[in-house]
């Protein structure tokens, strides 16, 4: 058997360049000859475009061009949609209006590039930007997503009847019979609002059409490299093996960087066509808060009946769904949040309808969560308001509530975002929250610290949910795994890294298999030219379909090594094991030959290979699963809140995950670091607030409040391990966990904590004056 | 954003009047005007460079004045542009005699920002809109003085001149924290002090280096 690599707690072999800075970043590339791009963006959220005069700019000393729609004649198309509409469902109703390169008739949000200026420099570039006059004619915005769907209602998109994107029904079971039923139904209304994703680093593209080679090369902080090479190669019609795309070391991208294309990717690969010279542009960070898409904007009314002793009999849920000026991404977003309204629980009767709506605001896609926090923060509102009503403890109406462990694989019946039913392959969710329970000792909190604390006078208060978390979706990926004369080996996958920490922890699949040190594994994600077949990375699917392709290349390629020094050292596969690069016959270690030497003779120089064979120790595999793999966990924690400044202290935090066969638990709890930061973030921190013109205010991290380390706890962070039964590894994704539970723990914390006032938390996020605001509704309606 | 106010000028309802249907005086009066020219009876053009926090910029724009009864009233409406955004604006004015000979003004109007100056002024914007009204007919008070004055005390007065850019941000950002004085901003009040010196010496700083 193999030593065991995978599971356990390796430092990332990144850091050391990474933290040096001698990791390529898109903004490292610099090429000789290299123009600058900056773009020309609108003011206006809503403006019909009458003309542009761009002859002053094209004037100005460094420029080298200035272009318009116009100028970019046939290749001017809107982009092909990213996520096509369900096909699965009857009935659905889905208008696709995709992003432009440039405008050409009408802007739709604030920030869509109207034009783009190529300099010698950055510097000169933007001062040519403001010699452009462009002559808009504002039009009456579509901001607010409840409004937009009135009959008199301004259009985004003109050629539609009203600002509805999509509409979609489903559901199972028979929720009217189950409401007649119903010994309690509590409905309520919950708005939750926009954020940004805020990455560290912004997006960037470096772009260069070589012409004597004929060959396209992209730096691009893309999470989808594979599908840009080709997309950009159908769009321009060149051969896929002319274009190239890098995805280098990328400082964040918690999924707008998935989104694709960018109009910017578009342009600059036109652009570098029609110039031969390398350019680059590199977003800003206001244009980032316009031109980098955003998520979360939804209103829902919903509603759970249940029987006296807490069972959900069933859930209505009927939401809005902001996706902004165009709708790229198809229903990937309010799909998850139909199937995460369902949470761990046993819902046997279900109604759901969503309608997806226009507004004159930046493109909605994914960002870290996607849909799943607002889904879990319905049904987990609800269960809380039910177990006031019902005076059950909130632990307990959990509990009763959870699919049983024999219930996996347990089909919901409805379709989730890869458009197959919704099927949660596998879990046990008591012992998680009751893990997590036991972890922040809630009990013993609610019945001794709580009511002392309460007793000085202070605001304390205990939270606590549970959630699933659909991960590692299809379609597949795959991995090249070799081992070279160095007795090195090379992997290469295709999806990207934004900082998970993949070098480390597919490294270690690899140095399992193969017996040799986890820093011998040399790993390339992210450039078409080592590996072209694959989607991306998003969904947390790294863990479950990049690992176990890597996995099953790494099996291969140890079938090869050991068949082939079975036969060198004229002893049975069997009895070799791979140990230290090298492999060694178990009983006589002296016995053994180095996993450099093997490769070398499987790649003679001269001589024959036997036929029927393939040259070197190298092997491609891909996994794509069934369907995703589904985690789980249970958060909780302990607030306080200062009734002075309305500032909420955590004191505690607890995160209790089940994501499967755990690759590298350090790498692990950084990601549910990242998840829970991003997740207070959503609750207390992050809103993106648009005036009704469809200005965003807080354009600036001076206005939009980003938490810093002082703001985010120390976190407690437990495991449970029920292995998927989809993939070899066992392995489910853990990108997205941290975030998804938080806003809805946020939520019943506050409540606890303010429990004298009858608070009720329906909307996110929160803010101390928006706290303030409440607590004075509340105060108001007692008195 | 919503501006609403009352300002007592210094003289008859008359001369008000004149004074600030004067594209030359209304030019003085408000800091940072690079220009403004009369295009016909009712409408002028003009170039403004205009700071609000960190976004500035010059802003080319249109006034138009409507509905006149003179001496008694306007409507204005303001349109500028510039590459820190775009800002506009209409308002009502009211010219009331007072019995001592001075003129009561009331205005009440409704403008709206976009571009950098919504997205990163935001925070300012309006406290700088009623700064620099209040500025901007402190100083037209002023000129009404000069114009009142006999011709002897008028040289004297008139070498006052209208406040430069830099004593009028001093004026913005004493309105600023005057603002944030008031007791319902007691807790952020330290951090605001703190975040205003820094601007005002970043700004002066600024200033100063060109």
């Amino acid at each position: 058997m193999p030593r065991k690599l995978i599971g356990r707690r390796i430092t990332r072999t990144e850091d050391p360049r990474l933290l040096t800075g001698q990791a390529l970043f898109v903004d490292d590339v610099d090429l000789p000859g290299m123009l600058h791009v900056a773009f020309l963006r609108s003011d206006y959220a809503h403006a019909r475009l009458r003309s542009i005069d761009v002859s002053a700019a094209r004037q100005r000393p460094g420029v080298v061009a200035v272009y318009t729609a116009e100028d970019m004649g046939e290749a001017w198309q809107p982009g092909p949609p990213l996520v096509s509409p369900p096909p699965t469902v009857e009935d659905v109703l889905f208008n696709s209006r995709t992003q432009v390169p440039l405008v050409k008739d009408k802007v739709r949000h604030v920030g869509e590039p109207i034009a783009a200026v190529v300099a010698e420099s950055r510097y000169i570039a933007e001062d040519a930007v403001e010699d452009i006059f462009v002559d808009l004619e504002p039009l009456d915005p579509v901001v607010d997503i409840e409004k937009a769907l009135e009959p008199d209602s301004p259009l985004v998109h003109d050629d539609l009847e009203s600002n509805l994107a999509a509409h979609l029904a489903q559901g199972k079971g028979d929720y009217e019979a189950a409401r007649a039923q119903a010994d309690l139904v509590v409905k309520r209304r919950i708005v939750i609002d926009r954020g940004a994703a805020a990455a560290m680093e912004n997006r960037g593209i470096v772009a260069y059409w070589e012409k004597k080679s004929q060959q396209l090369t992209l730096w691009d902080t893309t999470q989808s490299p594979i599908p840009i090479r080709n997309g950009l190669a159908s769009m321009f019609g060149l051969s896929e093996h002319q274009v190239r795309v890098i995805a280098p070391f990328i400082g964040g991208a918690f999924g707008p960087k998935i989104m694709m294309f960018y109009p910017e990717e578009v342009l600059l690969t036109w652009a570098t066509l029609k110039l031969g010279r390398p350019l680059k542009w590199i977003e800003d960070r206001r244009e980032n808060f316009f031109a980098t898409t955003q998520e979360r904007g939804q209103v829902h009314e919903a509603e759970m009946a249940l029987s006296s002793e807490g069972r959900i009999l069933g859930l209505r849920d009927v939401f809005l769904h902001d996706t902004g000026a165009y709708d790229p991404y198809g229903l990937t977003i309010p799909l998850n949040t139909q199937c995460h309204a369902l949470g761990p629980y046993d819902i046997a009767n279900y109604e759901t309808e969503l309608r997806v709506v226009f507004t004159n605001k930046t493109i909605v896609t994914p960002v870290r969560g996607a849909g799943r926090p607002q889904g879990v923060f319905i049904v987990e509102r609800l269960l809380d308001v039910a177990a006031k009503e019902l005076g059950i403890d909130r632990v307990e109406i959990r509990k009763r509530n959870f699919l049983p462990p024999e219930a996996f694989p347990y089909n919901h019946e409805i379709i989730d975002q890869a458009f197959a039913p919704l099927v949660l392959d596998s879990g046990n969710y008591a012992p998680v929250l009751e893990k997590a329970a036991d972890m922040i000792g809630y009990h013993e909190f609610i019945q001794k610290e709580q009511p002392r604390l309460r007793a000085e006078g202070r605001h304390v208060g205990i939270g606590i949910v549970s959630f699933i978390e659909t991960t590692g979706v299809g379609p597949y990926e795959g991995a090249r795994v070799t081992v070279e004369a160095s007795g090195r080996v090379n992997v290469a996958t295709g999806v990207g890294t934004q900082g998970q920490g993949h070098f480390t922890s597919f490294a270690q699949i690899v140095a399992e298999q193969l017996g040799v040190d986890v820093r011998d594994v040399h790993l390339t994600t992210g450039d078409t030219a080592q590996f072209h077949w694959g989607t991306g990375t998003f969904a947390s699917r790294g863990a479950v379909v990049a690992a176990n392709a890597i996995h099953a290349a790494s099996t291969t390629v140890r079938g090869k090594i050991l068949k082939l020094a079975s036969k060198v050292l004229e002893v049975p596969e069997e009895e070799l094991e791979l140990e230290d690069g090298m492999v060694r016959v178990a009983d006589i270690p002296q016995q053994c030959i180095s996993l450099g030497e093997l490769a070398t003779l499987a790649n003679p120089l001269r001589g024959a290979v036997e036929p029927g064979t393939e040259p070197g120790l190298e092997a491609t595999d891909y996994f794509g699963p069934q369907y995703g793999a589904t985690a789980n966990g249970a958060h909780a924690m302990i607030i306080e809140v200062d009734p002075e400044t309305m500032m909420v202290e955590i004191k505690r935090y607890v995160s209790v995950e089940d994501c499967g066969t755990v690759l590298n638990p350090l790498i692990l709890e950084g990601q549910i670091h990242g998840g829970v930061a991003l997740g207070i973030s959503n609750s207390f921190y992050e809103q993106l607030i648009y005036d009704e013109n469809g200005q965003l205010l807080n354009a600036s991290l001076m206005d939009y409040v980003l938490p810093t380390a002082t703001e985010i706890p120390r976190m407690e962070i437990g495991h449970e391990e029920t292995r998927s039964p989809l993939n070899p590894l066992g392995s489910k994704g853990a990108g997205e966990a941290g975030a998804i539970p938080v806003p809805s723990l946020f939520a019943q914390a506050v409540e606890d904590a303010l429990s004298d006032y009858e608070l009720e938390v329906l909307e996110m996020p929160l803010s101390p004056n928006r706290l303030f605001e409440l607590m004075a509704q509340a105060k108001e309606k007692e008195s | 954003v919503k501006l609403a106010g009352e300002f007592v000028f210094d003289g008859p309802r008359e001369q008000v009047w004149d004074l600030v249907r004067d594209p030359e005086v209304l030019a003085t009066a408000l800091p940072g005007t690079q220009s403004m020219n009369q295009i016909s009876e009712s409408e002028y053009e003009g170039q403004m460079h205009v700071r609000v926090g960190p976004v500035s910029g010059v802003f080319a724009g249109r006034v138009l004045v409507s509905d006149e009864v003179p001496p008694e009233s306007y409507t204005l409406s303001v349109e500028g542009r510039g590459a820190a955004g775009f800002g506009k604006g209409h308002g009502q004015v009211t010219l009331v005699a007072l019995d001592d000979g001075k003129t009561l003004m009331q205005y009440e109007g409704d403008f709206q920002v976009g571009g950098k100056l919504a997205g990163v002024g935001q925070r300012m914007v309006e406290t700088v809109a009623r700064s620099m009204t209040r500025q901007g007919l402190e100083s037209l008070n002023r000129a009404l003085q000069a114009r009142m004055a006999p011709e002897a005390e008028a040289e004297e007065m008139l070498a006052y001149q209208a406040p430069s850019e830099v004593e009028f941000a001093t004026g913005v950002a004493k309105d600023l924290f005057a603002e944030f004085m008031s007791p319902e901003h007691e807790t952020e009040r330290l951090i605001l002090t703190v975040a205003l010196i820094a601007f005002l010496f970043g700004f002066l700083l600024g200033r100063g280096s060109r």
